[in-house]
């Protein structure tokens, strides 16, 4: 059974439709690439997938259970953890801190969260940070931040959004080899990216969203030579990458 | 005392069974409208400079006490208070503008990232404490009535009995009302600080430097501090705790009216003062302020963004 | 050897047998301060650290601003007044029901209120004080039950009488606060060292973030208020075993919640020690103020707490608390090795 199934999702916000009968099936530990032109619903699209807005129609179902009305806390206790595109980072508190916070998603006890924490920010490689404050990092550090921290709540899928925005070549580098990392580990992912060349050689497949609806669905290869995602793209007034 | 008679003898009012009744209620409603729209006045302030900013100034109270103090000073040297404005008002203005730029600045600059700036409500809180409480110091706590000409004054519409003090505190309200919206909507600076309000950004990118903007914004919100104060002089009691007064009631009238929006200001004040003068007519005065709290919290729950309010994200 | 379950090692290191002395001193210090004077400053001293430390918990961790907490102070002081001016129940279990009751009261106002955000919130408790304050002051009676109104009431007055939660000698109430404010500390400590504070801590940096790791948002906000409301409510009780009277305005009163506010935010909010030193260093300068300026020159302290509060919000947003943090161990570490 795949593990996420999204069957005619739609989202409105007032008069606007926001995302438009998608659909979309998601099978145990593949790595699924989300694309579209800015606006083009993506992040509202995790925004219903993990309860912050409600779905209008359609469905959702994460290992066959619907997602109807759930919310954001729930979501994340089923197993379903997201990164936000203009990171959260608990900017007082310590890189543990923040990481803890989400590893009393599983456990209750400090000593056993701060182990956990402290597991996950090795698998991440920023042991060496784990005293500076939240604040005082780098863009990249928090977006591993971010990572780590939806890592401790022990996802089973792990939506990601724009990980790699404003990182530098050797920096995007690095977190591609982390999001490799993350898959061998058995984690399913769902990944929204600009940046081409880091979402062709990443998933193994991609779907294209345009102005809320699926324009194409495949193989990288084959949705990067698809007609209409190239006219999409191109054609698209508001392109800023 | 001064009395205007306009005296129009109304025999309607014997025709109507219970009339004296309705007359009552006119009085009532008459009386609330002029009170509301000066509670409007009195908010106008602070929903401007939170639409602008997005600053609530918890020390709005402290320095309209601190205004009727001015004016107050001012009619006891003789001075007519209505032009005392001309003093009250540009020092105030001058008044808000430093106060932005030395302290609020620095408080909205440390916190500019955050999503919930809470600093700049502590930090008026802060001042709020210290302004009343160094009045109180300064003056003591007695409580003090100016003497003027319009003090006591009224005159008849109708049968409606109309305090001269209270008209001429509605009309400016509605004099100030346009003038700001006019303001706001036709000059350079006025829709420079619409545009500094609405998107800080690109205000920035179009040469406008936002901080100064920001300084004449709570420099005029001041200004109508000053103003408010200066008409509540002829009529109502100067003391230290003055602003508590009217305090709470301003954020009540704000957030019903909906942050930012004047004209919500505007009906919000008009509404409490409905509330406050015809719920006289059945209850004691502290059960109307009762049911205003919840009439508030009930707005709080129900449309937070208050009657003319814009959603706006917190 | 073992002190407090830990090692020799652990009471000789600077940092905590300096601590330990300080506790050392509060304890003692009726047997050195004979005047009642001194006795009473401490009594307030202590009462408004418990206070605070309470405020603490849903201002501070949660980051939920009340500017409406005597609300709490108030249902404690009138239901053990009550319960025990009617029924003749003993206020030592009488505070625990206006505990019950507070956290009753503080569930129903949190519930919608905490929909809302930073200083709508504010404004709400305010609203929500204020407005019960006023209600009291104008209820009579309700029944046969009479509420004092404006007046107030008196607590039966029963001189030495501790099972009735009332004593001559106020050292025994010097006592009892100190044990409160113990056991709010205690509290505090817990929290703050366990999944409840970090997660009340992570709704209040930032509570989209929290929501996505699995934290509901308004349970914890109602747990935090809860807390809150319970222990403020026995300093209610307590406050009106002290003075035997109660009124609307002293108990109830905006000027309190204010105080709260103002000593938790210059101490230090979302620390365990912050509240506290904020009461201990600027409580005294309210009670000199009022000693020796007197009632002349009313609202002197609030001059200073406001300049101060102004002042620490410009340039010490997080408290006093961690300056003097810094002095402390600085301080500890002149005073000996492992310090």
């Amino acid at each position: 059974m795949p593990i996420l199934q999204i069957k005619n999702l739609t989202k409105r916000f007032g008069g606007l439709t926001a995302i438009n009968h998608f659909d979309l099936e998601i099978e145990e530990r593949e790595i699924v690439g989300l694309i579209g032109p800015n606006g083009a619903g993506k992040t509202t699209l995790f925004n219903v997938t993990t309860g912050v807005y409600p779905i209008d129609g359609g469905e959702i179902f994460f290992k066959g259970q619907s997602l109807n009305g759930i919310e954001p806390h729930e979501a994340c206790s089923i197993g379903i953890g997201r990164t936000f595109q203009l990171v959260k980072p608990f900017s007082s508190k310590t890189v543990l801190y923040n990481v803890m916070v989400g590893s009393f998603c599983r456990v209750n006890d400090r000593k056993q969260a701060e182990a956990r924490a402290l597991e996950v920010l090795e698998f991440v490689g920023m042991l060496p940070k784990i005293d500076l404050l939240g604040k005082s990092l780098t863009i990249a550090d928090r977006k591993r931040l971010e990572v780590a921290k939806a890592l401790a709540t022990g996802p089973e899928l792990l939506l990601l959004d724009e990980v790699m925005a404003g990182l530098n070549p050797k920096e995007t580098e690095e977190a591609i080899s982390l999001v490799k990392e993350i898959s061998r580990r058995g984690i399913t992912l769902l990944i929204i990216e600009h940046v081409m060349a880091v979402i062709m050689s990443l998933s193994e497949r991609i779907a294209v969203l345009h102005h809320g609806e699926k324009i194409a669905e495949g193989p990288p290869g084959r949705v990067s030579h698809d007609e209409k995602v190239i006219k999409a793209y191109l054609g698209d007034e508001y392109v800023i990458s | 005392m001064m009395n205007g008679s306009h005296r129009k003898v109304a025999p309607k009012e014997k025709r109507f069974h219970g009339g004296e009744k309705m007359e009552t209620y006119i009085q009532a409603i008459v009386n609330g409208f002029l009170m509301g729209s000066m509670y409007g006045l009195i908010a106008f302030g602070l929903t401007l400079v939170f639409g602008i900013m997005r600053v609530i100034n918890f020390a709005h109270a402290s320095l309209l006490m601190m205004a009727m103090f001015l004016a107050y000073g001012l009619c006891q040297v003789g001075m007519n208070p209505y032009l005392s404005l001309i003093i009250v008002v540009p020092v105030f203005f001058g008044l808000g503008y430093v106060l932005q730029r030395t302290l609020i600045e620095r408080a909205l600059k440390m916190e500019a990232g955050v999503r919930e700036p809470m600093s700049v409500l502590l930090l008026t809180a802060g001042l709020l404490v210290l302004f009343e409480n160094l009045v109180l110091l300064g003056v003591g706590p007695d409580y003090r009535t100016a003497k003027t000409i319009y003090t006591g004054a009224t005159f008849k519409v109708s049968g409606i009995i109309i305090k001269t003090a209270w008209f001429y505190g509605f009309l400016a309200t509605m004099i100030s009302y346009f003038l700001l919206s006019s303001f706001l909507k036709w000059t350079w600076l006025g829709q420079a600080i619409r545009a500094a309000g609405q998107d800080r950004d690109a205000a920035r990118l179009m040469g406008i430097d936002h901080y100064h903007i920001y300084g004449v914004a709570f420099g005029i919100g001041m200004a109508l501090v000053g103003l408010s104060g200066t008409i509540l002089v002829p009529f109502y009691y100067i003391h230290p705790a003055v602003g508590w007064v009217f305090g709470i009631g301003s954020f009540i009238i704000v957030i019903l009216g909906g942050l930012g929006s004047t004209a919500g200001a505007f009906w919000g004040g008009v509404i409490i003062g409905l509330i406050e003068s015809l719920g006289a007519q059945f209850m004691n005065a502290t059960w109307t302020i009762v049911v205003v709290y919840g009439v508030f919290l009930a707005i709080l729950f129900i449309r937070p963004a208050g009657l003319f309010g814009l959603k706006f994200e917190w | 050897m073992r002190f407090l379950g830990r090692g020799m090692d652990w009471v000789t290191r600077p940092q905590n047998y300096l601590g330990l002395g300080l506790v050392a001193l509060l304890f003692l210090f009726p047997a050195f301060i004979k005047s009642m004077f001194y006795i009473q400053v401490m009594i307030l001293v202590i009462f408004f650290a418990y206070l605070t430390s309470c405020w603490n918990i849903l201002s501070g961790y949660a980051g939920q601003l009340s500017i409406g907490n005597a609300v709490f102070v108030m249902i404690g002081a009138y239901t053990s007044t009550l319960l025990f001016a009617n029924l003749g129940l003993t206020p030592w279990i009488g505070m625990f029901i206006g505990g019950a009751l507070a956290v009753f009261v503080g569930i129903l106002v949190g519930y919608p209120t905490f929909r809302l955000r930073g200083a709508y919130f504010a404004i709400a408790t305010i609203a929500v004080a204020e407005g019960l304050r006023k209600i009291v002051e104008n209820t009579e009676r309700i029944g046969k039950l009479n509420i004092g109104g404006a007046e107030g009431l008196t607590i039966p007055l029963l001189h030495h009488a501790p099972f009735q939660y009332q004593f001559v000698n106020k050292v025994y109430y010097y006592y009892i606060i100190l044990i409160l404010m113990f056991v709010g500390l205690y509290v505090t400590y817990r929290i703050d060292r366990s999944k409840i504070g970090y997660y009340l801590t992570a709704i209040r940096e930032d509570e989209d973030a929290a929501q996505a790791l699995g934290i509901d948002g308004r349970k914890y906000k109602l747990l935090a208020i809860s807390l809150c409301a319970f222990f403020t409510a026995l300093a209610g009780s307590f406050y009106a075993q002290l003075m035997l009277y109660i009124e609307p305005s002293g108990v109830g009163g905006l000027s309190l919640s204010i105080e709260m506010l103002l000593l938790g935010v210059i101490g230090g909010r979302g620390t365990i020690l912050g509240p506290v030193i904020g009461a201990f260093c600027l409580v005294p300068v309210r009670e000199m103020a009022r000693t020796y300026i007197g009632t002349t020159y009313l609202g002197a302290h609030l001059v200073i707490y406001g300049s101060i509060m102004a002042i620490v919000i410009l340039f010490l947003p997080h408290g006093i608390e961690e300056p003097i943090k810094k002095v402390y161990f600085g301080l500890a570490k002149r005073l000996g090795p492992a310090g």
